[in-house]
Protein backbone atom coordinates (compact mmCIF):
# COMPACT_ATOMS: atom_id res chain seq x y z
CA UNK A 1 0.00 0.00 0.00
CA UNK A 2 2.98 2.49 1.23
CA UNK A 3 4.51 1.69 -2.54
CA UNK A 4 1.31 2.34 -3.75
CA UNK A 5 0.77 5.67 -2.06
CA UNK A 6 4.60 7.18 -3.49
CA UNK A 7 3.93 5.51 -6.86
CA UNK A 8 0.70 7.79 -7.32
CA UNK A 9 2.90 10.48 -5.53
CA UNK A 10 5.31 10.37 -8.44
CA UNK A 11 2.88 10.27 -11.36
CA UNK A 12 0.86 12.87 -10.73
CA UNK A 13 3.38 15.75 -9.54
CA UNK A 14 2.03 18.44 -6.80
CA UNK A 15 -1.92 17.70 -7.22
CA UNK A 16 -0.37 13.72 -5.99
CA UNK A 17 2.21 14.88 -3.12
CA UNK A 18 -0.72 16.88 -1.60
CA UNK A 19 -3.08 13.59 -2.03
CA UNK A 20 0.39 11.05 -0.71
CA UNK A 21 0.01 13.46 2.38
CA UNK A 22 -3.45 13.50 3.00
CA UNK A 23 -3.04 9.50 2.73
CA UNK A 24 -0.19 9.54 5.59
CA UNK A 25 -2.39 11.76 7.65
CA UNK A 26 -5.93 10.21 6.69
CA UNK A 27 -4.49 6.53 6.38
CA UNK A 28 -4.11 4.48 3.10
CA UNK A 29 -7.93 2.98 2.86
CA UNK A 30 -9.44 7.18 3.98
CA UNK A 31 -11.40 7.05 1.15
CA UNK A 32 -13.49 4.33 1.26
CA UNK A 33 -13.03 4.03 4.69
CA UNK A 34 -15.02 7.52 5.32
CA UNK A 35 -17.62 6.21 2.53
CA UNK A 36 -18.52 3.41 4.22
CA UNK A 37 -18.56 4.88 7.68
CA UNK A 38 -20.35 7.91 6.78
CA UNK A 39 -23.67 6.09 7.71
CA UNK A 40 -23.03 4.34 10.94
CA UNK A 41 -21.48 7.62 11.99
CA UNK A 42 -24.75 9.52 11.32
CA UNK A 43 -27.16 7.05 12.93
CA UNK A 44 -24.60 6.78 16.05
CA UNK A 45 -24.88 10.59 16.31
CA UNK A 46 -28.61 11.23 15.42
CA UNK A 47 -30.19 8.40 16.99
CA UNK A 48 -27.79 7.69 20.12
CA UNK A 49 -25.11 10.73 20.38
CA UNK A 50 -27.64 13.54 19.99
CA UNK A 51 -30.86 12.19 22.27
CA UNK A 52 -28.41 11.66 24.56
CA UNK A 53 -27.14 14.90 24.98
CA UNK A 54 -30.33 16.55 25.09
CA UNK A 55 -31.45 13.61 27.89
CA UNK A 56 -29.00 14.87 30.02
CA UNK A 57 -30.22 18.70 29.26
CA UNK A 58 -33.92 17.82 29.80
CA UNK A 59 -32.83 16.23 32.99
CA UNK A 60 -32.35 19.63 34.14
CA UNK A 61 -35.59 21.34 33.45
CA UNK A 62 -38.89 21.26 34.48
CA UNK A 63 -40.43 20.01 31.50
CA UNK A 64 -44.59 19.40 30.95
CA UNK A 65 -45.52 17.95 27.70
CA UNK A 66 -46.48 20.24 24.92
CA UNK A 67 -44.53 23.77 27.44
CA UNK A 68 -41.11 24.50 26.73
CA UNK A 69 -38.48 23.57 29.46
CA UNK A 70 -37.25 25.56 32.12
CA UNK A 71 -33.83 24.75 33.14
CA UNK A 72 -33.64 24.60 37.00
CA UNK A 73 -29.73 22.95 37.25
CA UNK A 74 -29.61 19.71 39.69
CA UNK A 75 -33.11 20.36 41.37
CA UNK A 76 -34.56 17.18 39.50
CA UNK A 77 -31.72 14.93 40.78
CA UNK A 78 -31.97 16.60 44.16
CA UNK A 79 -36.00 16.10 44.72
CA UNK A 80 -35.84 12.72 43.58
CA UNK A 81 -33.02 11.69 46.21
CA UNK A 82 -35.36 12.54 48.92
CA UNK A 83 -38.23 10.89 47.45
CA UNK A 84 -39.14 7.66 49.20
CA UNK A 85 -40.97 6.24 46.16
CA UNK A 86 -37.51 6.72 43.97
CA UNK A 87 -35.77 5.47 46.81
CA UNK A 88 -37.50 2.04 46.72
CA UNK A 89 -37.24 1.72 42.88
CA UNK A 90 -33.95 2.30 43.16
CA UNK A 91 -33.97 -0.46 45.67
CA UNK A 92 -36.72 -2.64 43.62
CA UNK A 93 -34.05 -2.12 40.63
CA UNK A 94 -31.16 -3.59 42.38
CA UNK A 95 -32.89 -6.68 43.97
CA UNK A 96 -34.46 -7.48 40.47
CA UNK A 97 -31.29 -7.18 38.45
CA UNK A 98 -28.91 -9.10 41.09
CA UNK A 99 -31.58 -11.72 42.32
CA UNK A 100 -32.17 -12.62 38.17
CA UNK A 101 -28.88 -12.20 36.97
CA UNK A 102 -27.29 -14.23 39.83
CA UNK A 103 -29.76 -17.50 39.00
CA UNK A 104 -28.83 -16.37 35.00
CA UNK A 105 -25.09 -17.27 36.03
CA UNK A 106 -25.78 -20.34 37.72
CA UNK A 107 -28.52 -21.79 34.96
CA UNK A 108 -26.42 -20.89 32.59
CA UNK A 109 -23.24 -22.94 33.54
CA UNK A 110 -25.43 -25.66 33.78
CA UNK A 111 -26.94 -25.40 30.55
CA UNK A 112 -23.72 -25.07 29.07
CA UNK A 113 -22.52 -27.77 31.37
CA UNK A 114 -24.86 -30.45 30.40
CA UNK A 115 -25.25 -29.62 26.68
CA UNK A 116 -20.85 -30.32 26.80
CA UNK A 117 -21.76 -33.85 28.24
CA UNK A 118 -22.15 -36.67 25.66
CA UNK A 119 -25.32 -36.50 24.13
CA UNK A 120 -27.50 -37.43 21.56
CA UNK A 121 -29.05 -34.15 19.65
CA UNK A 122 -26.89 -31.70 20.60
CA UNK A 123 -27.97 -28.64 18.09
CA UNK A 124 -32.00 -30.11 18.70
CA UNK A 125 -31.32 -29.40 22.92
CA UNK A 126 -29.36 -26.52 22.20
CA UNK A 127 -31.99 -24.75 20.01
CA UNK A 128 -34.75 -25.74 22.67
CA UNK A 129 -33.54 -24.25 25.11
CA UNK A 130 -32.51 -21.35 23.27
CA UNK A 131 -36.02 -20.46 22.60
CA UNK A 132 -36.76 -17.97 25.55
CA UNK A 133 -34.09 -15.85 24.24
CA UNK A 134 -35.64 -15.37 20.25
CA UNK A 135 -39.75 -15.48 21.18
CA UNK A 136 -41.02 -12.19 21.53
CA UNK A 137 -40.32 -10.66 25.31
CA UNK A 138 -43.92 -9.39 25.01
CA UNK A 139 -45.44 -12.57 23.86
CA UNK A 140 -43.39 -14.53 27.36
CA UNK A 141 -44.79 -11.99 29.54
CA UNK A 142 -48.30 -11.82 28.54
CA UNK A 143 -47.62 -15.78 28.89
CA UNK A 144 -46.70 -15.89 32.52
CA UNK A 145 -49.20 -13.12 33.05
CA UNK A 146 -52.35 -16.48 31.87
CA UNK A 147 -49.75 -18.49 34.19
CA UNK A 148 -49.66 -16.70 37.05
CA UNK A 149 -53.47 -15.80 37.08
CA UNK A 150 -54.55 -15.89 40.47
CA UNK A 151 -57.96 -17.49 40.00
CA UNK A 152 -57.68 -19.36 36.64
CA UNK A 153 -54.07 -20.25 36.27
CA UNK A 154 -52.30 -23.07 35.57
CA UNK A 155 -49.47 -22.42 38.03
CA UNK A 156 -52.18 -22.10 41.06
CA UNK A 157 -53.89 -25.55 39.10
CA UNK A 158 -50.54 -27.59 39.29
CA UNK A 159 -49.90 -26.64 42.75
CA UNK A 160 -53.38 -26.50 44.55
CA UNK A 161 -54.91 -30.14 42.48
CA UNK A 162 -52.44 -31.73 40.52
CA UNK A 163 -49.76 -31.83 43.24
CA UNK A 164 -51.68 -30.34 46.52
CA UNK A 165 -48.34 -28.66 47.33
CA UNK A 166 -50.58 -25.49 48.28
CA UNK A 167 -53.82 -25.54 50.22
CA UNK A 168 -55.39 -22.57 47.66
CA UNK A 169 -54.22 -20.94 44.71
CA UNK A 170 -52.13 -17.39 45.24
CA UNK A 171 -52.24 -14.30 43.65
CA UNK A 172 -48.58 -14.83 42.40
CA UNK A 173 -48.32 -10.98 40.83
CA UNK A 174 -50.90 -9.57 43.09
CA UNK A 175 -49.60 -10.00 46.52
CA UNK A 176 -47.06 -8.05 47.25
CA UNK A 177 -44.90 -11.45 49.10
CA UNK A 178 -44.49 -12.78 45.73
CA UNK A 179 -45.11 -9.93 43.02
CA UNK A 180 -41.16 -9.22 43.16
CA UNK A 181 -40.18 -13.07 43.23
CA UNK A 182 -42.75 -13.80 40.22
CA UNK A 183 -41.49 -10.99 37.87
CA UNK A 184 -37.84 -12.06 38.72
CA UNK A 185 -38.53 -15.66 38.15
CA UNK A 186 -39.73 -14.74 34.23
CA UNK A 187 -36.71 -12.44 34.03
CA UNK A 188 -34.32 -15.55 34.70
CA UNK A 189 -36.41 -17.69 32.10
CA UNK A 190 -36.23 -15.38 29.19
CA UNK A 191 -32.43 -14.59 30.29
CA UNK A 192 -30.44 -17.66 31.28
CA UNK A 193 -30.51 -19.48 27.19
CA UNK A 194 -28.12 -16.06 26.46
CA UNK A 195 -25.93 -16.89 29.25
CA UNK A 196 -25.74 -20.77 28.52
CA UNK A 197 -24.93 -20.77 24.69
CA UNK A 198 -22.20 -18.02 25.53
CA UNK A 199 -20.30 -20.66 27.90
CA UNK A 200 -20.88 -22.85 25.57
CA UNK A 201 -18.92 -21.47 23.14
CA UNK A 202 -16.61 -20.84 25.64
CA UNK A 203 -16.06 -24.15 26.82
CA UNK A 204 -15.63 -25.28 23.40
CA UNK A 205 -12.60 -23.22 22.98
CA UNK A 206 -10.77 -25.09 26.06
CA UNK A 207 -8.34 -27.54 24.96
CA UNK A 208 -9.23 -31.11 25.38
CA UNK A 209 -5.57 -31.69 26.13
CA UNK A 210 -6.11 -29.74 29.18
CA UNK A 211 -8.40 -32.12 30.33
CA UNK A 212 -6.38 -34.92 29.49
CA UNK A 213 -3.45 -33.36 31.76
CA UNK A 214 -5.75 -33.43 34.60
CA UNK A 215 -7.30 -36.57 34.26
CA UNK A 216 -3.93 -37.87 34.31
CA UNK A 217 -2.75 -35.87 37.52
CA UNK A 218 -6.06 -37.34 38.88
CA UNK A 219 -8.57 -34.59 39.47
CA UNK A 220 -11.64 -35.15 40.08
CA UNK A 221 -14.66 -33.90 38.11
CA UNK A 222 -15.40 -31.20 40.41
CA UNK A 223 -11.69 -30.04 40.38
CA UNK A 224 -11.51 -30.14 36.62
CA UNK A 225 -14.40 -28.14 36.60
CA UNK A 226 -12.74 -25.40 39.00
CA UNK A 227 -9.43 -25.52 37.70
CA UNK A 228 -10.09 -25.95 33.89
CA UNK A 229 -13.77 -24.88 33.27
CA UNK A 230 -13.75 -21.92 34.90
CA UNK A 231 -10.77 -20.05 34.17
CA UNK A 232 -11.36 -21.20 30.50
CA UNK A 233 -14.63 -19.16 30.69
CA UNK A 234 -13.80 -16.82 32.77
CA UNK A 235 -13.39 -13.98 30.49
CA UNK A 236 -17.04 -14.30 28.81
CA UNK A 237 -18.11 -14.60 32.25
CA UNK A 238 -17.36 -11.44 33.27
CA UNK A 239 -18.76 -10.20 29.66
CA UNK A 240 -21.81 -11.98 30.02
CA UNK A 241 -22.59 -11.05 33.71
CA UNK A 242 -22.11 -7.33 32.87
CA UNK A 243 -24.41 -6.82 29.57
CA UNK A 244 -26.81 -9.20 31.60
CA UNK A 245 -26.72 -6.58 34.13
CA UNK A 246 -26.64 -3.47 31.73
CA UNK A 247 -29.95 -5.49 30.38
CA UNK A 248 -31.54 -6.41 33.10
CA UNK A 249 -31.23 -3.34 34.58
CA UNK A 250 -32.78 -1.57 32.24
CA UNK A 251 -35.66 -4.07 31.13
CA UNK A 252 -38.88 -2.39 31.13
CA UNK A 253 -41.49 -5.39 28.93
CA UNK A 254 -41.31 -7.67 31.56
CA UNK A 255 -42.33 -5.66 34.92
CA UNK A 256 -44.75 -2.98 32.96
CA UNK A 257 -46.65 -6.31 31.39
CA UNK A 258 -46.90 -8.35 34.69
CA UNK A 259 -47.28 -5.94 37.57
CA UNK A 260 -46.57 -1.86 36.27
CA UNK A 261 -44.51 -1.92 39.43
CA UNK A 262 -47.46 -2.74 41.25
CA UNK A 263 -49.22 -4.06 43.61
CA UNK A 264 -48.25 -0.77 46.06
CA UNK A 265 -45.20 -0.25 44.35
CA UNK A 266 -43.43 -3.35 45.64
CA UNK A 267 -41.79 -3.97 41.84
CA UNK A 268 -41.63 -0.89 40.51
CA UNK A 269 -38.09 -0.34 38.96
CA UNK A 270 -36.79 2.45 37.31
CA UNK A 271 -37.29 2.12 34.30
CA UNK A 272 -41.07 1.91 34.86
CA UNK A 273 -41.01 4.58 36.96
CA UNK A 274 -39.37 6.51 34.16
CA UNK A 275 -41.89 5.50 31.62
CA UNK A 276 -44.87 6.15 34.66
CA UNK A 277 -43.69 9.79 35.52
CA UNK A 278 -43.06 11.05 31.60
CA UNK A 279 -46.32 9.50 30.36
CA UNK A 280 -48.17 9.33 33.33
CA UNK A 281 -47.73 12.34 35.56
CA UNK A 282 -46.17 14.22 32.02
CA UNK A 283 -43.51 15.22 34.06
CA UNK A 284 -40.49 14.97 31.46
CA UNK A 285 -37.88 16.23 32.81
CA UNK A 286 -37.66 14.38 36.01
CA UNK A 287 -38.30 11.22 34.37
CA UNK A 288 -35.50 11.90 32.27
CA UNK A 289 -34.13 12.38 35.69
CA UNK A 290 -34.96 8.87 37.11
CA UNK A 291 -33.42 6.98 33.92
CA UNK A 292 -30.13 8.88 34.32
CA UNK A 293 -29.71 9.18 38.22
CA UNK A 294 -26.85 6.41 38.05
CA UNK A 295 -25.92 7.61 34.90
CA UNK A 296 -22.20 6.97 36.70
CA UNK A 297 -23.02 3.54 37.78
CA UNK A 298 -23.94 2.95 34.09
CA UNK A 299 -20.84 4.92 32.08
CA UNK A 300 -18.40 3.03 34.27
CA UNK A 301 -20.20 -0.41 33.39
CA UNK A 302 -20.21 0.49 30.14
CA UNK A 303 -16.58 1.53 29.67
CA UNK A 304 -15.39 -1.49 31.36
CA UNK A 305 -17.56 -4.09 29.33
CA UNK A 306 -16.95 -2.16 25.95
CA UNK A 307 -12.73 -2.74 26.85
CA UNK A 308 -13.29 -6.26 27.58
CA UNK A 309 -15.49 -7.15 24.94
CA UNK A 310 -12.92 -5.32 22.43
CA UNK A 311 -9.93 -7.24 24.30
CA UNK A 312 -11.83 -10.46 23.56
CA UNK A 313 -11.88 -9.99 20.00
CA UNK A 314 -8.19 -8.98 19.62
CA UNK A 315 -7.19 -12.49 21.12
CA UNK B 1 -14.88 -38.53 43.68
CA UNK B 2 -15.12 -38.99 40.38
CA UNK B 3 -18.49 -39.22 38.79
CA UNK B 4 -18.71 -42.32 36.66
CA UNK B 5 -19.25 -40.99 32.69
CA UNK B 6 -22.56 -43.26 32.83
CA UNK B 7 -23.87 -41.08 35.94
CA UNK B 8 -23.00 -38.31 33.83
CA UNK B 9 -25.05 -38.85 31.56
CA UNK B 10 -28.04 -39.84 33.15
CA UNK B 11 -27.83 -36.55 35.28
CA UNK B 12 -26.72 -34.57 32.11
CA UNK B 13 -30.52 -35.75 30.56
CA UNK B 14 -32.16 -35.39 33.65
CA UNK B 15 -31.25 -31.98 33.75
CA UNK B 16 -31.84 -30.99 30.04
CA UNK B 17 -35.76 -32.68 29.97
CA UNK B 18 -36.05 -30.13 33.01
CA UNK B 19 -34.92 -27.35 31.34
CA UNK B 20 -36.66 -27.76 28.47
CA UNK B 21 -39.94 -28.36 29.90
CA UNK B 22 -39.38 -25.19 31.71
CA UNK B 23 -38.77 -23.27 28.54
CA UNK B 24 -41.70 -25.31 26.47
CA UNK B 25 -44.39 -24.95 29.32
CA UNK B 26 -45.32 -21.12 28.65
CA UNK B 27 -45.33 -22.09 24.70
CA UNK B 28 -47.33 -25.13 25.02
CA UNK B 29 -50.28 -23.74 27.12
CA UNK B 30 -50.24 -20.54 24.88
CA UNK B 31 -51.14 -22.64 22.15
CA UNK B 32 -53.35 -24.73 23.99
CA UNK B 33 -55.24 -21.98 25.70
CA UNK B 34 -55.59 -20.58 21.74
CA UNK B 35 -57.92 -23.45 21.01
CA UNK B 36 -59.75 -23.34 23.99
CA UNK B 37 -63.33 -22.11 24.43
CA UNK B 38 -64.07 -19.47 27.32
CA UNK B 39 -66.37 -21.93 29.44
CA UNK B 40 -63.13 -24.98 29.00
CA UNK B 41 -61.01 -21.88 30.45
CA UNK B 42 -63.26 -20.50 33.13
CA UNK B 43 -64.81 -24.06 34.77
CA UNK B 44 -60.67 -25.67 34.37
CA UNK B 45 -62.01 -28.44 32.70
CA UNK B 46 -60.05 -30.08 29.35
CA UNK B 47 -57.20 -28.54 31.64
CA UNK B 48 -54.21 -29.67 29.09
CA UNK B 49 -55.95 -30.85 26.12
CA UNK B 50 -59.21 -28.77 24.72
CA UNK B 51 -62.13 -31.24 24.37
CA UNK B 52 -63.32 -29.98 21.72
CA UNK B 53 -60.65 -27.79 19.81
CA UNK B 54 -62.20 -24.59 18.84
CA UNK B 55 -60.70 -22.31 16.72
CA UNK B 56 -63.31 -19.17 17.52
CA UNK B 57 -60.94 -17.63 19.50
CA UNK B 58 -58.11 -17.24 15.83
CA UNK B 59 -61.61 -15.74 13.92
CA UNK B 60 -62.35 -13.69 16.80
CA UNK B 61 -58.82 -12.42 16.70
CA UNK B 62 -58.68 -11.56 12.93
CA UNK B 63 -62.12 -10.22 12.33
CA UNK B 64 -62.70 -8.40 15.93
CA UNK B 65 -59.75 -6.49 16.28
CA UNK B 66 -57.09 -4.57 14.74
CA UNK B 67 -54.66 -7.65 14.70
CA UNK B 68 -53.83 -8.22 10.84
CA UNK B 69 -53.59 -4.46 10.27
CA UNK B 70 -51.00 -4.58 13.52
CA UNK B 71 -49.21 -7.76 11.80
CA UNK B 72 -48.83 -5.50 8.53
CA UNK B 73 -47.19 -2.71 10.57
CA UNK B 74 -44.96 -5.15 12.16
CA UNK B 75 -43.46 -6.56 8.96
CA UNK B 76 -43.04 -3.14 7.85
CA UNK B 77 -41.65 -1.56 10.37
CA UNK B 78 -38.91 -4.99 10.48
CA UNK B 79 -38.33 -5.42 7.68
CA UNK B 80 -37.32 -2.01 6.47
CA UNK B 81 -35.27 -1.03 9.72
CA UNK B 82 -33.91 -4.54 9.02
CA UNK B 83 -32.65 -3.70 5.41
CA UNK B 84 -31.38 -0.44 6.58
CA UNK B 85 -29.44 -1.77 9.29
CA UNK B 86 -27.87 -4.39 7.66
CA UNK B 87 -26.26 -2.21 4.30
CA UNK B 88 -25.69 -0.01 6.52
CA UNK B 89 -24.09 -1.95 9.21
CA UNK B 90 -22.15 -4.21 6.22
CA UNK B 91 -20.07 -1.54 5.09
CA UNK B 92 -19.59 0.01 8.00
CA UNK B 93 -18.21 -3.30 9.46
CA UNK B 94 -16.08 -4.12 6.44
CA UNK B 95 -14.71 -0.56 6.84
CA UNK B 96 -14.05 -0.80 10.54
CA UNK B 97 -12.65 -3.89 10.89
CA UNK B 98 -10.03 -4.00 7.49
CA UNK B 99 -9.57 -0.90 6.14
CA UNK B 100 -7.20 1.76 7.52
CA UNK B 101 -8.10 5.50 8.13
CA UNK B 102 -7.86 8.06 11.15
CA UNK B 103 -10.50 7.70 13.49
CA UNK B 104 -11.25 3.89 12.94
CA UNK B 105 -10.56 2.54 16.57
CA UNK B 106 -12.57 5.40 18.03
CA UNK B 107 -16.03 4.76 16.00
CA UNK B 108 -15.64 1.39 16.49
CA UNK B 109 -15.72 1.93 20.07
CA UNK B 110 -18.07 4.27 19.52
CA UNK B 111 -20.14 2.25 18.36
CA UNK B 112 -20.08 -1.04 20.44
CA UNK B 113 -20.79 1.87 23.31
CA UNK B 114 -23.74 3.22 21.46
CA UNK B 115 -24.87 -0.57 21.38
CA UNK B 116 -24.74 -0.75 24.83
CA UNK B 117 -26.50 2.27 26.27
CA UNK B 118 -30.20 1.30 27.03
CA UNK B 119 -33.10 2.27 25.03
CA UNK B 120 -34.71 3.28 28.73
CA UNK B 121 -31.97 6.41 28.64
CA UNK B 122 -32.89 7.50 25.12
CA UNK B 123 -36.71 6.77 25.07
CA UNK B 124 -38.05 10.41 25.89
CA UNK B 125 -35.52 12.73 24.04
CA UNK B 126 -35.96 10.07 21.13
CA UNK B 127 -39.77 10.59 20.82
CA UNK B 128 -39.38 14.13 21.22
CA UNK B 129 -36.92 14.25 18.36
CA UNK B 130 -39.01 12.75 15.82
CA UNK B 131 -42.23 14.97 17.01
CA UNK B 132 -40.04 17.80 15.93
CA UNK B 133 -39.52 15.86 12.57
CA UNK B 134 -42.64 15.41 12.57
CA UNK B 135 -42.08 11.22 12.64
CA UNK B 136 -44.05 10.86 15.67
CA UNK B 137 -47.28 8.11 15.82
CA UNK B 138 -46.20 6.89 12.35
CA UNK B 139 -44.36 4.01 11.57
CA UNK B 140 -41.83 6.28 9.43
CA UNK B 141 -40.71 7.10 12.97
CA UNK B 142 -40.27 3.80 14.27
CA UNK B 143 -38.54 3.00 10.84
CA UNK B 144 -36.36 5.71 11.51
CA UNK B 145 -35.81 5.01 15.10
CA UNK B 146 -34.81 1.23 15.30
CA UNK B 147 -31.45 1.74 13.40
CA UNK B 148 -30.37 3.13 16.87
CA UNK B 149 -29.98 -0.51 18.13
CA UNK B 150 -30.16 -2.29 15.21
CA UNK B 151 -27.10 -0.87 13.35
CA UNK B 152 -24.72 -0.85 16.09
CA UNK B 153 -25.34 -4.41 16.93
CA UNK B 154 -25.29 -5.70 13.02
CA UNK B 155 -22.11 -3.60 12.97
CA UNK B 156 -20.30 -5.37 16.19
CA UNK B 157 -21.17 -8.82 15.09
CA UNK B 158 -20.41 -8.00 11.80
CA UNK B 159 -17.06 -6.15 12.49
CA UNK B 160 -16.21 -9.81 14.40
CA UNK B 161 -17.43 -11.82 10.79
CA UNK B 162 -14.85 -10.02 8.79
CA UNK B 163 -12.11 -10.16 10.71
CA UNK B 164 -12.48 -13.81 11.01
CA UNK B 165 -11.56 -13.95 7.12
CA UNK B 166 -8.25 -13.65 5.69
CA UNK B 167 -6.62 -10.67 4.81
CA UNK B 168 -4.53 -12.41 2.55
CA UNK B 169 -7.94 -13.33 0.05
CA UNK B 170 -8.41 -9.51 -1.01
CA UNK B 171 -5.07 -8.75 -1.15
CA UNK B 172 -4.38 -11.61 -3.48
CA UNK B 173 -7.53 -10.13 -5.68
CA UNK B 174 -5.82 -6.73 -5.55
CA UNK B 175 -2.80 -8.20 -6.89
CA UNK B 176 -4.67 -9.37 -9.84
CA UNK B 177 -5.48 -6.21 -10.26
CA UNK B 178 -9.36 -5.50 -8.39
CA UNK B 179 -9.92 -2.74 -6.40
CA UNK B 180 -10.31 -2.16 -2.99
CA UNK B 181 -13.89 -2.03 -3.41
CA UNK B 182 -13.92 -4.77 -6.32
CA UNK B 183 -12.09 -7.28 -3.89
CA UNK B 184 -14.76 -6.07 -0.96
CA UNK B 185 -17.47 -6.94 -3.25
CA UNK B 186 -16.57 -10.00 -5.25
CA UNK B 187 -14.47 -11.48 -2.22
CA UNK B 188 -15.24 -10.57 0.67
CA UNK B 189 -18.50 -10.43 0.85
CA UNK B 190 -19.81 -13.44 -0.37
CA UNK B 191 -17.66 -15.32 1.51
CA UNK B 192 -19.03 -13.17 4.77
CA UNK B 193 -23.13 -14.10 3.24
CA UNK B 194 -24.13 -16.37 6.48
CA UNK B 195 -23.02 -13.63 8.55
CA UNK B 196 -24.63 -11.47 7.47
CA UNK B 197 -27.99 -12.91 6.90
CA UNK B 198 -27.36 -14.04 10.81
CA UNK B 199 -26.78 -10.23 11.40
CA UNK B 200 -29.84 -9.63 9.13
CA UNK B 201 -31.82 -12.11 11.15
CA UNK B 202 -31.12 -10.67 14.69
CA UNK B 203 -31.73 -7.42 13.50
CA UNK B 204 -35.05 -8.71 12.26
CA UNK B 205 -35.91 -10.23 15.53
CA UNK B 206 -35.07 -7.02 17.67
CA UNK B 207 -37.21 -4.97 15.63
CA UNK B 208 -40.17 -7.35 15.46
CA UNK B 209 -40.26 -7.66 19.36
CA UNK B 210 -39.09 -4.09 19.96
CA UNK B 211 -41.63 -3.11 22.54
CA UNK B 212 -40.72 0.36 24.21
CA UNK B 213 -40.10 2.41 21.32
CA UNK B 214 -43.48 1.47 19.64
CA UNK B 215 -45.81 1.67 23.07
CA UNK B 216 -44.17 5.27 23.27
CA UNK B 217 -44.09 6.56 19.46
CA UNK B 218 -47.55 5.11 18.59
CA UNK B 219 -50.62 6.59 19.95
CA UNK B 220 -53.14 5.68 17.16
CA UNK B 221 -54.38 2.18 17.83
CA UNK B 222 -54.40 1.05 14.15
CA UNK B 223 -50.72 1.85 13.70
CA UNK B 224 -49.75 -0.48 16.50
CA UNK B 225 -47.00 -3.15 16.07
CA UNK B 226 -47.64 -6.37 17.29
CA UNK B 227 -46.26 -6.50 21.06
CA UNK B 228 -47.89 -2.51 21.76
CA UNK B 229 -51.13 -4.37 20.41
CA UNK B 230 -51.15 -7.54 22.13
CA UNK B 231 -50.04 -5.66 25.27
CA UNK B 232 -53.07 -3.46 24.73
CA UNK B 233 -55.72 -6.52 25.05
CA UNK B 234 -54.88 -6.63 28.61
CA UNK B 235 -55.93 -3.01 29.47
CA UNK B 236 -58.94 -2.35 26.73
CA UNK B 237 -61.99 -3.19 27.55
CA UNK B 238 -62.25 -6.33 25.77
CA UNK B 239 -60.91 -8.95 27.64
CA UNK B 240 -60.28 -12.83 26.42
CA UNK B 241 -57.62 -15.06 27.02
CA UNK B 242 -58.02 -16.67 24.40
CA UNK B 243 -57.25 -14.79 21.62
CA UNK B 244 -55.07 -13.24 22.99
CA UNK B 245 -53.38 -16.56 23.32
CA UNK B 246 -54.31 -16.54 19.85
CA UNK B 247 -52.56 -13.77 18.73
CA UNK B 248 -49.43 -14.45 20.78
CA UNK B 249 -49.30 -17.96 18.82
CA UNK B 250 -49.46 -16.09 15.69
CA UNK B 251 -46.72 -13.43 16.31
CA UNK B 252 -44.28 -15.86 17.47
CA UNK B 253 -44.40 -18.01 14.90
CA UNK B 254 -42.66 -16.16 12.25
CA UNK B 255 -39.45 -15.97 14.58
CA UNK B 256 -39.93 -19.05 15.73
CA UNK B 257 -40.14 -20.31 11.92
CA UNK B 258 -37.14 -18.31 10.76
CA UNK B 259 -35.04 -19.42 13.86
CA UNK B 260 -35.70 -23.23 13.53
CA UNK B 261 -35.13 -22.92 9.78
CA UNK B 262 -31.97 -21.23 10.29
CA UNK B 263 -30.74 -22.39 14.25
CA UNK B 264 -26.91 -22.78 13.17
CA UNK B 265 -26.40 -19.38 11.50
CA UNK B 266 -28.38 -18.03 14.36
CA UNK B 267 -26.10 -20.04 16.78
CA UNK B 268 -23.14 -19.33 15.52
CA UNK B 269 -24.05 -15.59 14.96
CA UNK B 270 -24.81 -15.45 18.47
CA UNK B 271 -21.92 -16.36 19.84
CA UNK B 272 -19.68 -14.95 17.46
CA UNK B 273 -21.61 -11.10 17.70
CA UNK B 274 -22.65 -11.03 21.37
CA UNK B 275 -19.10 -12.33 22.57
CA UNK B 276 -16.52 -13.99 21.73
CA UNK B 277 -13.37 -15.38 23.58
Amino acid sequence: MAVGAAQVGAKAGLNGRVRGGLKRVLGPDHRMGYLFVTPIFFFVLSLVGYPFCYAIYLSMTHKLVGLPPVFVGFENYVRLTWDGFFQRAVVNSFIFTFGSVGFKLVLGVVMALVLMSPIRWRSFWTGVLLIPWVAPTVVSALNFLWIFDGSLGVLNYLLVRVFHVLPQGIGWLSEPGTAMASVVAVNIWRGFPFFGISFLAAMKAIPAELYEAAAVDGATTLQRFRHVTLPGIRNIMIIVVLLSTIWTFNDFQIVYILTKGGPGGTTMVMPVLTYETAFGAQRLGEAIAVALYLLPVLAVTIMVLARYMRRGRKR
Amino acid sequence: MSLTSRTQTTLAYAVLVTLAVLVLFPFYWMTITSFKSEDQMRSLLSMFWPRPIVIENYGQLLSKTDFVAWYGNSATVAICSTLLATAVGTIGAYALARLRFLGRGFLASATLITYLVPPSILFIPLYAQMRNLGLANSLAGLIAAYPSFTVPFVTWLLMGYFESIPEELEEAAMIDGATRFGAFARVVLPLAAPGVLAAALYAFTQAWNEFLYALVFITDGRLRTLPVGLASFITGDVYGWGYLMAGAVLTTLPVIAAYIYLQKYMVEGLTAGGVKG
